[in-house]
């Protein structure tokens, strides 16, 4: 499931490790960066995330780790 | 009669007695409770306890009422999100089938549940599901000394009861998914995660779809991997050759990036979905416990009144046969 089809050559964030869904919200969120002072507030505001990973390994829980994105500035009022 | 009579007289006396004990020997339960009640003015529960008893659920219901409120306006939020997206899955399903019955090697089962409880039976159906397309899979291949299916799990209650028989199957487990509200980049960077971690030829996400406020149907969404896509289904890869593809992509490169796409947008329906099926089922589970509360609350009321009324009553007799007997 790792790597580009066998003989083709594979676009530079695929060689990079990246699947297509983090590309894709890579360049989402730079998208977002873009925009103008209220909108881009609000656009990060709404795509904030938290949620807490636990693999397992052999059936035991290992220690949890917390993934979030950093708050995003206050709202400005203009 | 000397009986008749001295049941006034203690009538007369028990109204000396007490004040309260008289609207108890007025008309029926309801009037009584209702008549002592006001006759105390405002409670402090305390010291009062039959009327007291009475008010303070009372107070219980209003409060549940209020967060009944509360509940359905944060469902119709959810539930315009969750019916938004399910434009994003629509299309992969017209393109790339969608096969349940799909014999794979390897499987990966990501359950969704919910993180918080009083939520009916949507968590304990899920697991259901689950368990039953691990013991399918079983079936179809036989005994082997590697699972050949992984779980995944989504929230708190899943994991609770997954972990006490499956513990060995569980991959990852995802929690606190609801502390922000879901977003599409969310459920990309879970789904990222489990990309990463397993080798897999399909999945098969178990949730809660919801149909209506009282209705919500397990679903299970099979997402079968790109080269499982290659290998199984001709027409459809014929179908892709007529497209014309830009930039260097192969069909191979096209095939895996709808992939991992499809896997993303499903997994933010399948969350959202959860999420709204969720919100019903607590405000059905509340209404009903509200409901049931109500009436456990009237009929025992009742009880208590007229089981007071029976030891009024006994007093009453004895007071009276008392009274006669020093009279006669």
């Amino acid at each position: 499931m790792s790597g580009a089809a066998a003989g083709a050559a594979a676009p530079y964030w695929r060689n990079a490790g990246m699947t297509y869904i983090s590309y894709a919200n890579t360049c989402a969120a730079m998208v977002r960066n873009c925009l103008k002072e209220p909108h881009k507030t609000k656009a990060l505001n709404r795509e904030q995330v938290y949620y807490k990973l636990q693999t397992y390994q052999e059936g035991e829980p290992q220690k949890p780790v917390v993934r979030e994105t950093p708050p995003a500035p206050p709202l400005k009022k203009e | 009669m000397a009986s008749g009579s001295g049941r006034r007289g203690g009538l007369r006396l028990a109204r000396i007695l007490s004040g309260n004990v008289n609207s108890y020997l007025s008309s029926g339960a309801e009037k009584a409770s209702t008549a002592a009640w006001r006759s105390t003015g405002q409670l402090s529960s305390a010291e009062i306890a039959p009327f007291g008893a009475r008010s303070v659920s009372g107070q219980i219901v209003r409060n549940r009422l209020r967060s009944r409120m509360v509940a359905a306006s944060k469902l119709r939020n959810v539930q315009v999100k969750a019916e938004n997206s399910r434009g994003l899955w629509q299309p992969f399903t017209a393109l790339l089938g969608d096969a349940p019955a799909t014999k794979v090697d390897k499987k990966l089962i990501v359950t969704i549940s919910s993180d918080k409880g009083l939520c009916g039976g949507i968590n304990s159906t899920v697991v259901k599901y689950s368990r039953a397309l691990v013991r399918l899979n079983a079936l179809d291949h036989g005994p082997d000394d590697k699972p050949a299916v992984v779980y995944v799990i989504v929230g708190e209650k899943g994991k609770a009861q997954l972990q006490r028989d499956s513990k060995k199957l569980i991959s990852l487990y995802f929690g606190e998914m609801r502390k922000q509200s879901v977003c599409f980049t969310q459920c990309s960077m879970m789904a990222d995660e489990i990309l990463k971690s397993n080798e897999y030829d399909a999945i098969q996400m178990v949730y809660n779809k919801f149909n209506s406020v009282v209705s919500f149907l397990p679903t299970v969404a099979t997402l079968l991997s790109p080269q499982q896509l290659l290998a199984g289904n001709q027409e459809l890869t014929g179908e892709l050759d007529a497209y014309e593809i830009e930039g260097a992509d192969t069909k191979e490169e096209v095939l895996q990036n709808l992939g991992e796409f499809q896997f993303a947008c499903m997994m933010f329906n399948a969350m959202l979905e959860n999420a709204t099926s969720e919100m019903g089922a607590q405000m059905s589970a509340m209404e009903n416990s509200t409901r049931n509360a109500s009436d456990m609350l009237d009929s025992l009321t009742l009880t208590y009144n007229r089981s007071l009324q029976a030891s009024i009553t006994t007093e009453l007799i004895d007071i009276i046969s008392g009274a006669a007997a020093l009279e006669g």
